[in-house]
């Protein structure tokens, strides 16, 4: 058995360009499974990662979702908010009223949507995972200071405002004290075209009481579903109705993103697929190759008295090895090429994605290069072995 | 080498019975071969020879197990090899027979200590014997000083030396060689067939073809062939 390996490894180590070529043509095809693969679960995980992060939410809104678009039936009162702090489980409330406003800048008019909420809350909500690229974030205590979102400072007016300018806020003049970078795909909806005041001010602007949004949070995640559904009660019994209010959960929310994660995962499932299949391919096609043109030191085996199942031994032995070293590179050149992936990805998106190498996928593709490249050359292999020795010797 | 010279004087080595070969290729059929009936007796040196085409090859790599006949058979010391499975003819072609091609086919990866020694792989020969008896041999074709060469560091008729010598290794009692001086000049040609005589006086039987008179004379008995017939 150790004189088999030896002779395989001679014949290897002698075919060195035909070797090399082989081990590339199934580390390639094993590097592409290996990277799309993790490139993917860390895309997934990037994506539930800044959801659970936000898991202890409830969003209550005054309205409903009918077929797919939110239909607004009013806006809560102060009574609404001090009766959901009666509510056990529930750790902070914040309320929130937005609107769109018509806001000035250098004789330049547009309307441009104005949100206003407890500052804390906001800082934790968008400033954290957008960040600002000038200036501060708003305090409790500024009053006729905003905070402008990436669009507004860039897009909506005809010069861009920076952190100091002047905007006029419906009528009243607001310094501008800092300004959001742009947000990712998850944020950019949230955040770019808005601009960001404390509740008091966004109140007295947007002269109105009415609160748009309550969010909650609560302490435990399990409790949350409960005590959603205790706020609609509450809620609904103060303005007399069975479904003037939605609160929906963190968990629900993601829920009806369901669909994402399925399309999500769906591609994923495609992407290896075809990975699967591209690098079998390419295995098939080397391993074929390479066996095929020794067909004549095949024969000249069998002519010297070898019999078919020595020659197939030692060219499965062959190609076992070579397959193993194939797949072997490719999980390392794989790993290598995800991060890379990874990271230019991260940087076009702004959405902070780092592969994640699953030891089962680099199982998996070592054991699709092994398997693969076994079979693919264990057929041509055959074929030769079955020939006539003149037949064989004969070719090439 | 003394397995042949247990043997009785007469004694029939090969022998073949209305041996035939077709090749059919698409719609054509080449008649290689015409119902042969040729004796060779244990310990002969027979060289065989013959115009282009006649059917010398095909005759000797059915004598040789490398082929199978369309129909009739060859016996080669009593066995009937049309009998036999494939790995019966393998073994038969490991043990009895060392066939050398005027292409020498060499395993090129290998250098020609572990080229002689392949047979002998096959034949699950230990390690060590191996390797004896492949450096033995190599010294008796005259190539002691270049056993680590590859075939490629090799002239012809070197290479065609490190072939006798792979055809010895499982020390066959028939040598078959398919022009083996075709593919070297005369001299060496000359070398190689004393090389052969030499294998003949240690009691081997040799089937040589060849194109030349001259190298034809080192035989003992002389066969033409001529459209896939032995002529007599
Ligand atoms: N594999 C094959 N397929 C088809 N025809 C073949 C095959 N091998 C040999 N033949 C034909 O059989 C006939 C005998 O061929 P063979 O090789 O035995 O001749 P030869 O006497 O050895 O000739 P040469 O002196 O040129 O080597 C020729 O007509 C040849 O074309
Ligand atoms: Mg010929």
């Amino acid at each position: 058995m150790r004189d088999k390996f030896l002779l395989a490894f001679r014949s290897i180590r002698e075919r060195k360009a035909r070797s090399i070529l082989t081990v590339l043509g199934i580390a390639v095809g094993i590097a592409a499974i290996v990277s799309l693969m993790s490139v993917g679960y860390g895309m997934e995980e990037a994506i539930t990662g800044e959801l659970t992060g936000m898991a202890d939410m409830i969003s209550v809104m005054p309205g409903e979702i009918r077929a797919h678009s939110y239909v607004e039936k009013g806006s809560f009162t102060d009574r609404d908010v001090s009766d959901l702090q009666r509510i056990g489980g529930i750790k902070d409330i914040s309320t929130m009223t937005y609107d769109a406003a018509e806001v000035e800048y250098r004789n330049k008019r547009a309307p441009i949507f104005v949100i206003g909420r407890d500052t804390k809350e906001l800082e934790s909500f968008y400033v954290v995972p957008v960040g600002l690229k000038e200036g501060r974030w708003l305090r409790e205590n500024d009053y006729k200071a905003c905070v402008i979102g990436d669009r507004v400072a860039n897009d909506f007016f005809d010069e861009v405002i920076h952190v100091n300018d002047k905007l006029v806020i419906n009528g009243d003049k607001f310094i501008v004290v800092g300004v959001f970078e742009k947000g990712d795909m998850l944020y950019s909806n949230d955040v770019d075209p808005h601009i960001f005041l404390t509740l008091r001010a966004a109140k007295e602007v947007l002269q109105t009481d009415e609160i748009k949004y309550i969010i909650v949070r609560v302490y435990e995640i399990d409790e949350a579903e409960g005590i959603a559904e205790e706020i609609e009660e509450v809620i609904n019994d103060n303005h007399g109705l069975d479904d003037f209010a939605m609160a929906m959960t963190m968990g629900s929310m993601i829920e009806m993103m369901g669909d994402i994660f399925n399309i999500i995962r769906g591609v994923l499932v495609g992407i290896a697929a075809i990975a699967l299949i591209v690098a079998s391919i390419g295995i098939m096609n080397t391993m074929l190759m390479s066996v095929m043109e020794r067909t004549h030191e095949i024969g000249v085996m069998k002519a010297i008295g070898a019999k078919s199942s020595d020659v197939l031994s030692l060219f499965l032995l062959e190609s076992s090895m070579v397959s193993l070293v194939g797949g072997v590179a490719g999980c390392v050149v794989g790993v290598i090429v995800a991060k890379v992936l990874s990271f230019l990805g991260s940087t076009a998106s702004g959405l902070e994605i780092a592969a994640i190498v699953k030891p089962e996928v680099l199982l998996a593709g070592i054991a699709v290069a092994v398997i693969v490249g076994v079979l693919s050359g264990f057929y041509p292999a055959r074929k030769a072995s079955k020939m006539s020795p003149v037949e064989a010797v004969r070719y090439g | 080498m003394g397995k042949a010279e247990t043997r009785k004087v007469g004694y029939t080595m090969i022998h073949t019975e209305n041996l035939s070969k077709t090749y059919r290729m698409g719609d054509v059929e080449v008649q290689a071969l015409r119902d042969v009936n040729l004796e060779i007796k244990d310990g002969e040196f027979i060289a065989i020879k013959g115009p282009s085409g006649s059917g010398k090859s095909t005759l000797l790599n059915l004598i040789g197990c490398l082929d199978t006949p369309t129909s009739g058979a060859v016996f080669i010391d009593g066995i009937d090899t049309g009998k036999l499975s494939e790995n019966g003819l393998a073994e038969i072609r490991r043990e009895k027979i060392g066939f050398i091609f005027q292409q020498f086919n060499l395993v090129h990866t290998l250098n020609a200590i572990e080229n002689v020694a392949l047979p002998m792989f096959f034949a699950g020969v230990g390690r060590e014997a191996r390797i004896k008896r492949a450096d033995e041999l190599l010294a008796k074709v005259g190539l002691g000083d270049r056993m680590y060469h590859k075939p490629s560091e090799l002239s012809g008729g070197q290479q065609q030396r490190v072939a006798i010598a792979r055809a010895l290794s499982n020390d066959p009692e028939i040598v078959i060689g398919d022009e083996p001086t075709g593919n070297v000049d005369t001299e060496t040609g000359n070398a190689i067939m004393v090389l052969l005589e030499g294998l003949n006086r240690e009691g081997r039987t040799i089937i040589v073809v060849t194109h030349d008179a001259e190298i034809a004379a080192h035989a003992g008995r002389t066969k033409r062939m001529r459209d896939g017939r032995v002529l007599d």
